[in-house]
């Protein structure tokens, strides 16, 4: 398996958003959740499994996310992580300055080649 | 309250994450049997995809963590459950480590008490102490005391002192009372602003007014804490009350509080001290007998008083040339004064400097041994770092261990420490100034002690931690053979056990030479028989005996009772005892023409009885002696000894030659030599003979001397009927130091004993440390060759070849060392010379062999030991061991 750490995280956060809005929309435990991110990133972004757990924990801390036993799709038990809701005001707000990082920074890679009128 | 609930959840915590992981594991495994992998090849892909578990655990749970703290707590648990595992290592390191730490904060304790005194009164840090600069004198020149004169003139100088006390502080005065024996007690004359000075004020009663050091009402004295408590019972209505003190009635104006004190010395008591008008005169610059207590004037510096009390010195040498010739001035903070005065320091550096050194051996050894358990860990330490430990964490982990260990050390040294100053408080009390002091384990010596144990930690195992941490995770892993990897941190071992060996064969050497030279003078010829020799000191008080025919009377009297006392076989008075330290003069001789001041003769000074040489056994060798008949109106005569005879008449006959002595308050008189006697020590501690002159106490009564008593029965029973013959002719007469010439000679020889055997006990500590370093050093290597012995044994090599082989290994690194240490010692005689006071000899060339010879014995001894487990090898064993 190819690493370069230098790739992996996007921008500080990155990776707490998508499993912020990932359990947002469902709560799930830990390997239901990687399974997930990797299925809807198509492999653009490789997640090393092991590394949501150190995000999950400062996210558990941060009072963003709490736990509850569920059961798996094997019918095994296990931990289901889910938002709560401070959890929720956070990712709406990170949501939100992410767009408007984004756009800036959209903005900023079409403009910058251009030459000013 | 968060961080206390998070504390007890973290346990819940750390479980449900594990258990998460597990979770997450076996799902995927599951999932990927279902795709038709075999269980084994599902377990290897779902850690893959995972990544290391072990590391993920670690930094989730670091989520929860304090991160520097608890994970210095996890180190510190991992460094004892390490150590645990191994307690041979422990215990040698740690018990080494304890030894070091102990004898340094022990000798810390005197540092503690002695050169950083805790002093009474208000900020005594800026009380200075000017003092005259004695051409002449080899022991503590500069800080000889101040005539009147001199004194008047400093305190007057307004810009440079803002206030100025002096005191005559060794006087001894009489205490006495209706039927109470009477006393000698120690006292000091000090002017009314002496307390002043100090910012110190007395604890009952009141300090000396001003005026009351004028003559008429002067009958004032403060007493002592200790002489209230010890005569007075701690009475406090003996303040205003009449004692009487030096046979007259003194009213007591107050008491001074335990804690005044500097140094140990302390009066027993204070009376004013009045000047008279002949201590203004020109000739009172003789008498240098004042200690001088200033503060300096505001915005003057200690650097500018010097320059000023310099200047000062050299007018008056210029306007008194006869007697301020040469003589100079000078300046110190009250802690420094008292400390050049209490003449300790030099002691106590040198003891200090040893078991630095004896620290930097433990330290050397435990560095060594954590060196060689690095080796056996290399490959632990490779397994946890390609696991995902970091360089600084491994780094901080071996540190944690050296410092667990220190601490461990450090905390059996000061269990050790408290024993030590046990010992040293009971060894300390060879005089009252001694004994006074509070050695005692404080908060200086305790945080000594830890500052020691954490530097001990650092110095111990940085290196070998930054070492094992540079291994680097390829090589470890891949080497079978422990040997090959060894082989660099040996080379580091062999460095710090040559260097180990070379710091203990200078410090042997070093303290080799000290013990002879102690030795040398505790076991000099005195040049007089000092045995059944009883002393006591008088001194005649003007009060009773005003005048020369009443003190010789009085002498006349007291030594025909004497002789009467059953045991007692003879009788005589001298100035000053044999071996106690003589008076120094100056003198010329008759016909030589007159010697410019700066090269004055100068010679020991001392007025005898006729019977004093044939009771000290000191022989009249050419000439006469003295007799009766050399009194007052006979021509003046003196006898001299062998020395003064070398040093002045060098092969002339010396008898019936003229010299003239300049003794203060004596009219000059030109004397004839009339004999010459054999040479005898001035001074029980001094190495050389010194020129002396006799005089006849006849021809130069004087008021304070001593008795000597050759007896035929132990001479310390006499001490009753010597008392109640004394107290039969003046009952309120004290008799002074009454005890045997050879108690007398012990008491001046005060620390010697201890100091050499602190030297001692010093010096064997390291060469048993440095022993146990080469022991460890070579006993590991062999561990390390047994393969290689084997091997050899198994081709033919004889057993004696190989305990050859290893003997060679040990003495290679003993000689490096030995010989550096050799080199290093040579000078230290010079050393020794230039920083103790007073003329030891310190030449001992004998030293440097012998400590050689014991050096490389102990060597051979430590590696005779794993060089006989070498040849116990079974060559079959050792090679299938791997």
């Amino acid at each position: 398996m190819k690493k370069k750490p230098e790739h992996r995280d996007l921008f500080a956060g990155a990776l707490e958003l998508m499993i912020l809005k990932s359990l947002h929309w469902r709560p799930m435990h830990g390997y239901a959740l990687a399974q997930r991110l990797q299925s809807i990133s198509e492999d653009y972004l490789q997640i090393e499994e092991g590394s949501l757990y150190p995000a999950l924990q400062r996210m558990l801390k941060a009072g963003w996310l709490e736990t509850e036993m569920g059961i798996s799709a094997r019918n095994r038990p296990v931990r289901i992580f889910r938002v709560t809701k401070a959890g929720r005001k956070h990712l709406e707000q990170e949501l939100e300055s992410v767009k408007k990082m984004f756009a800036g920074f959209n903005r900023v890679l079409q403009l910058a080649g251009r030459q000013e009128a | 309250m968060g961080w206390f609930r998070q504390l007890l959840s973290r346990r819940r915590r750390y479980d449900e994450l594990s258990q998460s992981i597990r979770e997450h594991l076996e799902e995927k495994i599951a999932d990927l049997i279902d795709r038709g992998m075999t269980r084994e090849q599902a377990e290897h892909a779902a850690l893959r995809a995972f990544g290391n578990v072990t590391l993920i655990e670690e930094r989730s749970r670091e989520v929860w963590q304090w991160p520097t703290l608890e994970s210095a707590l996890a180190d510190i648990r991992f460094a004892f459950r390490q150590l645990l595992r191994s307690p041979a290592f422990t215990v040698t390191a740690v018990t080494t480590l304890a030894l070091g730490i102990a004898v340094n904060a022990t000798m810390f304790s005197l540092v503690s008490a002695f050169l950083l005194p805790r002093l009474p009164g208000l900020d005594p840090q800026n009380v200075v102490v000017p003092t005259s600069i004695n051409p002449d004198a080899t022991f503590q020149a500069s800080a000889n005391p101040v005539s009147a004169p001199n004194y008047f003139l400093w305190a007057s100088d307004k810009h440079l002192f803002s206030e100025v006390a002096a005191a005559d502080e060794y006087r001894i005065g009489s205490l006495s009372g209706p039927g109470q024996q009477p006393e000698a007690i120690t006292y000091a004359a000090v002017t009314a602003n002496y307390f002043s000075v100090f910012g110190a004020v007395p604890q009952l009663g009141r300090a000396f007014l001003a005026g009351e050091d004028q003559a008429g009402r002067d009958h004032v004295v403060i007493l002592s804490h200790g002489l209230w408590e010890r005569r007075y019972g701690s009475d406090r209505s003996i303040v205003g009350k009449t004692v009487r003190f030096n046979r007259e009635d003194y009213v007591v104006a107050g008491i001074m509080p335990a804690s005044f004190r500097h140094l140990g010395f302390t009066p027993q008591l204070w009376a004013p001290i009045t000047f008279t008008a002949a201590d203004r005169a020109p000739n009172a610059r003789k008498n240098r007998f004042l200690y001088v207590f200033a503060r300096l004037a505001p915005g003057v510096t200690l650097k500018q008083a010097h320059s000023q009390l310099e200047a000062l010195a050299e007018q008056a040498q210029h306007d008194f040339p006869e007697i301020e010739s040469r003589w100079g001035a000078t300046i110190r903070t009250l802690p420094e004064f008292l400390i050049y005065n209490f003449d300790i320091r030099p002691a106590i550096t040198i003891l200090m400097a040893i078991v630095g050194f004896v620290l930097l051996i433990a330290c050397a050894n435990v560095a060594g041994l954590l060196l060689a358990r690095a080796v056996g860990r290399q490959k632990e330490l490779a397994i946890r770092m390609s696991l995902g430990a970091t360089r600084v964490r491994m780094v901080r982990q071996l540190v944690t261990e050296g410092l667990v260990i220190a601490l461990a050390g450090g905390g059996i040294g000061l269990a050790l420490t408290y024993l030590g100053i046990r010992f040293l408080r009971a060894a300390l009390t060879f005089n009252e100034a001694i004994s006074a002091m509070p050695v005692r384990l404080d908060s200086g010596v305790l945080l000594f002690a830890v500052a020691v144990s954490l530097a001990s930690a650092l110095l111990s195992s940085v290196a070998p931690a930054i070492k094992a941490s540079r291994a680097s995770i390829n090589t470890d892993l891949k080497n079978e053979t422990r040997s090959a990897s060894g082989r660099g941190h040996n080379r580091l071992r062999v460095v710090l056990v040559g260097g180990e060996i070379a710091i203990a064969l200078f410090l042997l050497i070093g303290s080799g030479l000290l013990i002879r030279g102690v030795y040398l003078i505790d076991h000099q010829k005195l040049g007089f028989e000092h045995d059944h020799l009883m002393t006591a000191g008088i001194g005649l008080d003007q009060a009773r005996y005003p005048d020369a025919a009443k003190q010789e009377k009085f002498v006349r009297d007291l030594m025909t009772q004497l002789r009467q006392i059953p045991g007692v076989m003879g009788t005589a008075l001298t100035s000053d005892l044999p071996a106690s330290g003589f008076n120094s003069v100056t003198f010329h001789i008759k016909g030589q023409q007159a010697t410019r001041a700066n090269e004055r003769h100068t010679t020991a000074d001392v007025v005898v009885t006729p019977e004093f040489f044939e009771i000290i056994g000191v022989p009249v060798l050419n000439g006469r002696g003295l007799t009766d008949l050399d009194d007052a109106t006979a021509q003046r005569v003196v006898l001299v000894n062998q020395q003064f005879v070398r040093k002045y008449f060098p092969g002339r006959d010396p008898i019936g030659k003229q010299i003239q002595l300049d003794v203060s308050g004596s009219p000059a008189a030109w004397s004839e030599i009339v004999g010459v006697v054999g040479d005898m020590k001035s001074y029980s501690e001094d190495t050389r003979f010194e020129p002396q002159v006799f005089e006849a106490y006849q021809q130069r009564p004087v008021g304070s001397f001593s008795l000597m008593l050759r007896t035929s029965v132990d001479p310390t029973s006499l001490t009753p009927s010597l008392r109640h013959t004394a107290a039969q002719l003046d009952s309120e007469l004290p008799l002074l130091r009454v005890m045997s010439m050879d108690t007398m000679i012990d008491l001046n020889r005060h620390g010697n004993p201890l100091f050499a055997q602190l030297l001692t006990t010093f010096a064997v500590l390291a060469l048993l440390l440095s022993a146990l370093g080469i022991y460890g050093l070579i006993a590991y290597s062999v561990g390390q060759r047994t393969q290689e012995i084997g091997i050899r044994l198994a081709l033919g090599a004889k057993t004696s070849d190989i305990s050859r082989m290893i003997l060679r290994d040990g003495f290679k690194v003993a000689l490096i060392g030995s010989a550096i240490g050799f080199v290093v010692a040579l000078p230290l005689p010079k050393l020794f010379a230039s920083v103790l006071e007073g003329d030891l000899s310190f030449s001992a060339p004998f030293i440097y062999p012998l400590v050689l010879a014991v050096m490389l014995i102990v060597v051979l001894c430590s590696t005779a030991v794993p060089a006989s487990h070498a040849t116990g090898v079974n060559p079959t064993v050792a090679l299938r061991s791997e």
